[in-house]
């Protein structure tokens, strides 16, 4: 009976502790309604068909927490952690019904590209992967299942998707981060994107998931292997592969990358000074790998604004640098690769498995030096 | 906090912080944390180093290896030395120096368990400098490992009410990935007073008092027959109501003398006049509860409830005296400390009896009051026991239950006054039928 008069007072001192809390605070610009040159056209129609069909699914309520005012506080709120709706805006896929989740990945389909483990494809890739989290559990030696799952991600227009204003759409989770700025029909920004995946890849076979039997995605006999991330390791390490001695020694970094240098919340952090071997030093060959590098990433966007993209990162090759870190062949943790050039930033970073501790796991962050959010902001 | 000055700071905080919940670091990569305590002469700090990414900045053998600490604690000091400064605002160097390191488990949001060197260090201005306003200049592990960051915060400031509990993020310290440069970290905790201190000190009394289940305990404990009228016959035993206002008297006189009490030892165990150990201290604390709950059951010192709430007073007035001793406290702030810290403790426990007694003196008037006596005792005898095994050294599940009895406080409070309500208007009902009965 006299326990009841031990948490009152207790209840009484946790509100007045509360009030030394720290105010997180938002702030920042809001949106200048310029932005940056159309990059193409691209899918803006059938985006925004798709966007209203999905927003047509919702409730009000629904509606509400999907289309938010673009401001600068809510474009760059993105993350690359589980941290759930805590660091991401927009409606969580574990809520909608089925019709409703449906509609919601094909607004991502008709954002992302078609090519097979590219765009929209390794969205659902990395969002599976964390499937293959939550059920691992503790089995892997770190923190599983909590929470891990392809229902923890989310959906988000800033401002009401059209093919005259300027908008925003945010998709993502744990390990993926979908930023894609459109403007009067055309898209303007396909970045900042964040990608990365534990486990690096997983077999299927009927009911049976095995993680990090690490071999090329695909199909053989029962067994479908899923590696998301494949294509980006293997073309930067073919890059960098494709190096003289030489070449390697002054591509490499004397510092050390425990994670991509400039995820959620560096943006327009870029180094003022590039780093590494200049592009325009590399022989023909050398230069078609390095443009084959930056591919994964640029197919992440629609097909058509991926090829002008690709177009304009091409002609921009001879002021492009690379670098790396760790080993060049990206098999360890702390393995780092970098394009740096006038448009292209792309980072991709091998860590010790959170999940699967005693594999690595990989991070990636792709960024446009004059495109980040459709070059609507000044950092 | 200080408000950082580019909106891009801003954001990186704001980031930080609505990611992790409680101002604990959550990040993939563990960070290193800095926690500063601000002293009148002195700037005492906790480091906290992850062994995998400081094993990435030194090449050092750390990860598995089971005589880590051995092996480098020598060097982790001088590398820390190499790597840690603070200055005056006007460029004027501090003293720097590093503590015996020591090897712990931890685990920051999502980054699963690690190992990390915890390591004391001692900022020391020079003469006259404040201890409020510096420049902190640390870059260990950043100066290789440029994605790593340290948070800093400051865990205890006597000016700004800080006593540890809730330490305030004041800055990260990363690589400026613009310049690739680490810019040192400008501490300005100058907008403290002793005003802000005092009362800052007075909510920590409160605290003290509302997560002090034990001492709350002891009071309730002696309380629960003060309404009553002590029968000492052959069989001593607690007999009926002795009247509202002797309830009352019963109460004040009670709660006075326990205040005396432990503002007499708590002003002896802050100024250092008396010393002792908090082990056997603890464990009295508990005896105290165990001797008011026999009390309860039994009248054992009818009448003298005075003379052992004073008596026990001075008992947990020492183990009240332990918190501010260790602040480490200028003075000036003991004294103005004393007096806060006294009055948060005074107004809790009169907030705790403002909202039990009432319930109490009515429920002394029913016929339900001698369960609800004998169930109360009974649960502050168990806890008792309890707390006395685990703090002679025996840990015992029901210590580890009375630990978390005031988490069920709300809910028995109201079943309490419930109780009392039902109870009373019961009894109301008889006495007016049964004259017709």
């Amino acid at each position: 009976m006299k326990k009841a008069l031990f948490a009152v007072p207790l209840s009484l001192a946790l509100l007045l502790a509360g009030c030394g809390t720290t105010d997180t605070g938002t702030g920042g610009g809001t949106d200048t309604g310029t932005g940056g040159d159309p990059i193409s056209t691209g899918t803006t129609a059938e985006v925004v068909t798709a966007a209203n069909a999905f927003l047509a699914t919702l409730s009000t309520s629904q509606q509400a927490s999907v289309v938010l005012t673009r401001t600068q506080a809510e474009a760059i709120q993105w993350s690359n952690l589980p941290c759930g709706s805590n660091c991401r805006n927009g409606i969580q896929f574990s809520t909608l019904s089925a019709t409703q989740l449906a509609a919601a990945q094909a607004v991502v389909k008709a954002a992302m590209g078609t090519t097979t483990n590219e765009g929209y494809d390794e969205a659902m890739q990395i969002r599976a992967a964390d499937d293959v989290l939550g059920s691992a559990g503790n089995s892997g030696g770190g923190p599983g299942g909590g929470g891990y799952s392809s229902g923890t991600y989310f959906l988000a227009f800033l401002n009401t998707p059209s093919t005259t204003g300027q908008w925003q759409l945010q998709f993502g989770g744990h390990h993926l981060a979908v930023n894609i700025t459109y403007n009067a029909g055309a898209v303007t920004g396909a970045t900042p994107m964040f990608e990365g995946v534990e486990p690096k890849c997983w077999s299927v076979t009927g009911t049976t998931t095995t993680a990090n039997n690490c071999t090329a995605p695909g199909t053989s006999g029962s067994t479908t292997t899923y590696a998301p991330l494949y294509q980006e390791q293997t073309a930067m390490a073919a890059m960098l592969a494709g190096l003289s001695s030489t070449q390697l020694a002054s591509a490499k970094l004397s510092q050390t990358f425990s994670d991509v240098l400039l995820g959620p919340g560096e943006d327009g952090q870029f180094p003022a000074t590039k780093q590494g071997l200049a592009v325009s030093t590399l022989s023909t060959t050398q230069k078609a790998l390095v443009l084959a590098a930056m591919k994964p990433w640029v197919q992440d966007v629609d097909d058509t604004t991926a090829a002008a993209l690709l177009k304009i990162y091409e002609n921009e090759l001879d002021s492009t640098y690379i670098a790396f870190s760790g080993n060049s062949t990206l098999t360890n943790n702390t393995d780092y690769v970098r394009i740096d050039g006038p448009s292209a930033w792309i980072e991709f970073v091998c860590q010790t498995g959170v999940v699967y501790r005693d594999q690595i796991h990989y991070h990636s962050v792709w960024r446009d030096h004059t495109r980040d959010y459709g070059a609507s902001y000044s950092f | 906090m200080t408000l950082p000055r580019s909106s891009l700071l801003t954001w990186l905080l704001a980031l930080v912080f609505a990611l992790l919940p409680e101002q604990a670091a959550a990040h993939p990569m563990p960070t290193t944390t800095m926690q500063l305590d601000l002293h009148t002469s002195s700037v005492t700090a906790e480091l906290a180093l992850p062994l995998n990414e400081l094993q990435l900045a030194t090449r050092w053998n750390l990860l598995g290896n089971s005589a880590a600490l051995e092996q480098y604690g020598p060097q982790l000091r001088a590398y820390l030395l190499k790597h840690l400064a603070a200055a005056t605002p006007s460029g004027q160097a501090w003293t720097v120096s590093v503590g015996t390191p020591t090897l712990t488990q931890a685990e920051q949001t999502m980054t699963g368990p690690y190992q990390e060197f915890v390591v004391p260090v001692r900022l020391t201005p020079p003469a006259g400098a404040s201890t409020r306003t510096f420049t902190l200049k640390y870059d260990a592990i950043v100066h290789q490992v440029v994605t790593h960051s340290i948070l800093v915060s400051i865990r205890q400031d006597w000016e700004q009410g800080l006593h540890g509990e809730h330490p305030v993020q004041v800055g990260v310290i990363r690589t400026d990935t613009r310049t690739g440069t680490v810019p040192p970290l400008e501490v300005n905790q100058a907008g403290g007073s002793a005003w802000q201190g005092f009362v800052g000190i007075f909510r920590l009394g409160m605290t003290h008092i509302a997560e002090g289940t034990d001492h709350l305990l002891f009071l309730l404990t002696l309380l629960l027959p003060a309404p009553l009228l002590a029968v000492m016959n052959r069989r001593p035993h607690w007999g009926p109501f002795g009247g509202t206002r002797r309830s009352l008297l019963n109460i004040v006189k009670i709660t006075t003398a326990f205040t005396v009490g432990h503002s007499l030892t708590l002003l002896l165990g802050t100024l250092r006049v008396v010393n002792v150990p908090d082990q056997p201290i603890e464990a009295l604390i508990a005896v105290s509860i165990l001797v008011s709950a026999v009390h309860a059951l039994r009248p054992i010192f009818p009448g003298r409830e005075m003379v052992v709430a004073g008596g026990f007073g001075l008992i947990h007035g020492l183990a009240f005296s332990y918190t501010l001793a260790e602040l480490n406290l200028s003075p000036w702030q003991t004294a103005l400390s004393l007096l806060g810290f006294n009055l948060g403790i005074e107004a809790m426990q009169l907030l705790v009896i403002a909202v039990t007694m009432p319930w109490l003196i009515l429920l002394a008037q029913t016929r339900l009051y001698p369960p609800v006596r004998v169930v109360g005792a009974s649960l502050a005898v168990l806890a008792s026991l309890g707390w006395l095994g685990d703090r002679v050294g025996l840990a015992n599940p029901l210590g580890t239950l009375a630990d978390s009895l005031g988490t069920v406080g709300p809910w028995a409070l109201l079943g309490l006054a419930a109780l009392a309500a039902l109870g009373f208007a019961f009894q109301k009902l008889r006495n007016t039928e049964a004259p017709s009965a």
